[in-house]
């Protein structure tokens, strides 16, 4: 799963966003094209979108709509920040509209499951030359000669990591370019996207063609180097780069393994291989990280096309891939499975809800109206086509829901990202193993577990994960791991994080807490449970981290996740081996808008409870109560004592049933507290759609909602743990 | 009124409903409603009672679909209860985009009232202040008085544990 850096949902995203960018982008241009010149929102509002599409693509590894973007984005950049006033307005619609052509041309092959191949060198060149024009003012054409330095960093590009195979063969490619030429670095570029096609592993002098705009100057200074691992012949590459009107001369030479891992080294003219600094896999990762950071602006971590399996740097698994090549078909594989979306405002979802709720009970008002008791009455073809009512109406009910329902892919995936970012920050090696991705939850639900996981992942990390020599030394694996995992289980949706690293540290706990005032000192320590020890950790100013980092330690966060995840009826349980590693289970109610509730009445009322909370349903004689003399009742079954809440008088309505034969009681748990409660009678299960209580009614202590039932009367539903405080 | 009557009314209110009153009678009174508030009137339905709360809030209604809470005019403005006839309706009214039904024992008309007609109400002699305080103005219509009852606090002023609870109840929401 962390082997690679899974798109699946997120093409449809990518393409559903972009579209939609593209599209706002496309109206604010035309709104403008013939004012004198764009107002400053429009200029700001098109940076930004190209700057979106730019980075979402570049994480896709769609290069050319990265490199068009960028391109359009450095002109809007200009815009900004030097208003020069002589702009072609008309000629900048015109490229602005040309460039979202381009990109949207490209999406469309992508969305079509074909490669996104468009050449977009032209529209680079095109770009590069009317940005050239705009900053000189317009009086020359002489692409030379670059004026504000883009302080923005520079297009991501990713590499995929070789896997060398016996065929492989490596070349040193040196071209050079005629001195005249103009926009040597977009030539440059345009070889080198030529040489992808074929390249198992590409690396490239000077590294930054596009965004830097004195490349082109060094391009034709010192020529251009490339370093291939294909698995062509040489007479194929030049082939490939071909000799065309501005390329004066290009040199292929087939080298060896281990000179093509030292890098550039052309003799006099290229540069030494010490400049180019090549990363040894077996140095720390801090001199990666630094020499990365320096060397590589890209990110880029170069790999050692070894025989065997290649070692893999911290967060490379993210962008590693398992085939040479794979990118280029990242987009077939999901082929004529394109998902068209259309963004809906979910009020209107709700409403549609309602009324579907709505047709379900005047369905069901029609059908068992009494008008249809007349005897003698023949109803057969009436009972034919309500059964086929009754079908259509339970499926649109389904669709409705399904419709609220969204995988929890995406929230997985940022995960992996943060993952990512963490590992790479702290030094740390880390697999991040995802399971059960496609598990279905409430939209509405989604959207507040989010943050919450997020600390909670992080957290793992931060200061589950031991540092690699602690690692070693208590004898795992160098490498840590991270599952996160989500399954469906008991109507309730399981979201799990776990490490195999140090765990929680009890007795370090229990001091924290000792100090903090959090002990009862009656108590020995050892009567505590490690589950109410691990509590804890989640009360507000509580870390037990001495160190505050960048991400953990000050003792905020798992107060706040606790927080978020009871407001949507989740719970959080926090498990811990010592040495091995620790597991936090998160668990949440599938959805908020529907439940399955055991419906009941007491006097002339209906209540609902969430059937997941009952335990058992009990009929009893009155010898097993036992009363205390203040009110207080308990009842005894099978040697265990539960207090009795006799709903009825609880809430003081009317006609309930006195005596305890008479009616039902229930045994209801809530995170282990038990309760018996006293209700007339039982109707049956349902599965029921929540509404909140009008704001209107003040709060009422064990309510949580209300339901319309099946006879359009409205039944309340019980909240188990309101009733047991 | 046997029938369920509806009165379509756009919340905008047109101009063809300024000056317009729902009127109905509570005890001895009669009240006057702005029209623009009205969103329907319906017969009496069933309501299913909430546990601890004002004994004037009687419950909530399933109107089409919505769970709206349902008060009672009579208990509200402290008169004795009467038991519910076939003349009861309730009178569904949006105030600040939340709907709310009110049960009054008798619907009686619409009338237009003009803004000249309207008087404020009398302070003086006036210890009920309960009463004083729903009501905005008195309109005259002929010979007859409507007292013209302003929705906002009819339902909300003077009870601030309500408010509050209203409060508690959109955080939890959200």
């Amino acid at each position: 799963m962390a082997e690679e850096f899974s798109t699946d949902g997120m093409l449809d995203i990518y393409l559903f966003e972009n579209e939609q960018l593209l599209e706002q982008l496309q109206e604010r241009v035309l709104e403008q094209k013939d004012a004198d010149c764009f107002d400053e929102d429009s200029i700001n509002e098109i940076f930004r979108t190209m700057h979106t599409i730019k980075g979402s693509s570049g994480i896709m590894m769609f290069d050319n709509i990265t490199a068009v973007s960028h391109k359009l984005e450095d002109i809007f950049y200009y815009l900004r920040e030097s208003h020069p006033d002589n702009v072609p307005h008309l000629q900048l619609v015109e490229h602005v509209l040309e460039v979202e052509d381009f990109i949207s041309g490209e999406l469309e092959k992508i969305r079509n499951g074909e490669q996104a191949d468009g050449d977009s060198t032209g529209i680079v060149a095109d770009l590069d030359q009317f940005l050239n024009q705009i900053k000189n003012g317009g009086e020359g054409q002489e692409a030379a000669t670059p004026v504000a330095e883009n302080v923005h960093e520079p297009a991501k590009q990713f590499y995929i990591a070789p896997v060398a195979t016996s065929d492989s063969r490596f070349y040193k490619i040196y071209i050079t370019f005629y001195p005249e030429t103009e926009m040597a670095n977009v030539h440059a570029y345009k070889t080198v996207y030529a040489l992808k096609e074929v390249a198992e592993d590409i690396l490239y002098s000077p590294e930054d063609i596009i965004s830097d705009e004195n490349a082109s100057e060094t391009i034709i200074r010192e020529g251009f180097r490339i370093l291939l691992q294909a698995q062509c012949s040489e007479e194929e590459i030049r082939q490939i780069i071909g000799v065309g009107y501005d390329i004066k001369e290009v040199d292929v030479y087939e080298c060896k393994a281990e000179e093509f891992l030292q890098g550039f080294d052309f003799g006099e003219n290229g540069p030494s291989a010490a400049e180019r600094a090549i990363i040894d896999l077996n140095a720390s990762v801090e001199e990666i990280e630094s020499k990365a950071d320096t060397a590589a602006k890209e990110g880029e971590v170069k790999e050692a096309p070894q025989p065997e399996k290649p070692k893999i740097a911290p967060g490379d698994f993210v962008i590693k891939s398992k085939d040479p090549g794979k990118r280029k078909t990242l987009a077939k594989d999901k082929k004529n499975d394109k998902a068209s979306f259309i963004s809906v405002n979910v009020s209107k979802m709700d409403q549609l809800m309602e009324l579907i709720g709505e047709l379900v009970i005047s369905e069901s008002v029609v059908l068992q109206s009494p008008d249809l008791n007349v005897p003698g009455l023949n109803l057969d073809n009436f009972k034919k086509e309500s059964a086929q009512l009754a079908k259509v109406t339970t499926d649109l009910q389904d669709v409705i829901m399904s419709m609220r329902m969204v995988p929890l892919t995406n929230t997985f995936q940022k995960m992996n990202r943060i993952v990512f970012d963490v590992s790479r920050k702290l030094g740390k090696d880390i697999d991040f193993v995802m399971v059960g991705e496609q598990t279905e939850v409430d939209k509405n639900i989604i959207e507040h577990i989010s943050d919450p996981l997020m600390h909670i992942v992080r957290n793992s990390v931060d200061h589950g994960i031991e540092s690699k020599e602690q690692r070693l030394e208590s004898g795992k694996p160098e490498r840590g791991k991270v599952t996160l995992s989500a399954k469906t289980e008991a109507g309730k949706v399981w979201i799990s994080v776990e490490d195999d690293g140090t765990g929680l540290d009890r007795e370090k706990i229990i001091a924290k807490a000792r100090k903090q005032g959090l002990l009862d000192e009656t108590k020995p320590d050892s009567a505590y449970s490690d589950k109410e020890v691990y509590q804890f950790i989640t009360l507000p100013g509580f870390s037990t981290n001495e160190q505050v980092t960048e991400y953990s330690g000050r003792g905020v966060g798992m107060d706040v996740v606790i927080q978020n995840i009871q407001t949507i009826g989740g719970t959080l349980e926090i498990e811990s081996k010592p040495g091995l590693g620790s597991t936090m289970i998160l668990k949440i109610p599938l959805t908020l808008a529907i439940i399955d509730g055991i419906v009941m009445e007491v006097g002339n009322s209906s209540f609902v409870m969430e059937t997941g909370v009952i335990k058992q349903f009990i009929r009893v004689k009155e010898d097993m109560m036992i009363h205390e003399p203040n009110g207080d009742e308990y009842i005894m079954i099978r040697g265990e004592a539960y207090p009795v809440l006799r709903l009825g008088k609880w809430y003081g309505l009317d006609e309930y049933q006195e005596s305890v034969e008479d009616g039902i009681m229930m045994i209801l748990e809530v995170e282990d507290k038990k309760i018996c409660l006293l209700v007339d009678r039982l109707v049956g299960e349902r599965e029921i759609v929540v509404k909140p209580i009008p704001s209107y009614i003040k709060k009422v202590k064990g309510l949580s909602g209300c339901t319309q039932l099946g006879d359009g009367s409205i039944a309340l539903i019980l909240d188990a743990a309101g009733l047991i405080e | 009124m046997g029938e369920t009557s509806e009165l379509k009314v756009n919340a905008n209110g047109h101009d063809e409903q300024k000056g317009k009153y729902m009127t109905f009678k509570s005890g001895n009174e009669y009240f006057g409603l702005e029209i623009q508030y009205v969103n329907t009137i319906i017969q009496l339905q069933p309501i299913t009672a909430i546990p601890e709360t004002e004994d004037y809030i009687k419950g909530l209604l399933n109107l089409r679909g919505k769970v709206i809470p349902v008060i009672d005019v009579r208990l509200r403005f402290k008169q004795p209860p009467l038991d519910y006839n076939d003349r009861t309706c309730i009178i569904v009214i949006n105030v600040k985009s939340m709907m709310v039904g009110l049960i009054v024992e008798q619907i009686a008309e619409v009338v237009e009232i003009s803004e000249s007609n309207i008087l404020p109400p009398p302070s003086i002699g006036r210890i009920d202040k309960g009463h004083n305080k729903y009501v905005y103005g008195i309109g005259k219509v002929g010979d007859t008085v409507k007292l013209l009852l302003d929705p906002d606090k009819l339902l909300n002023d003077e009870d601030l544990s309500v408010v509050e609870s209203a409060n508690d109840m959109n955080m939890e929401e959200e």
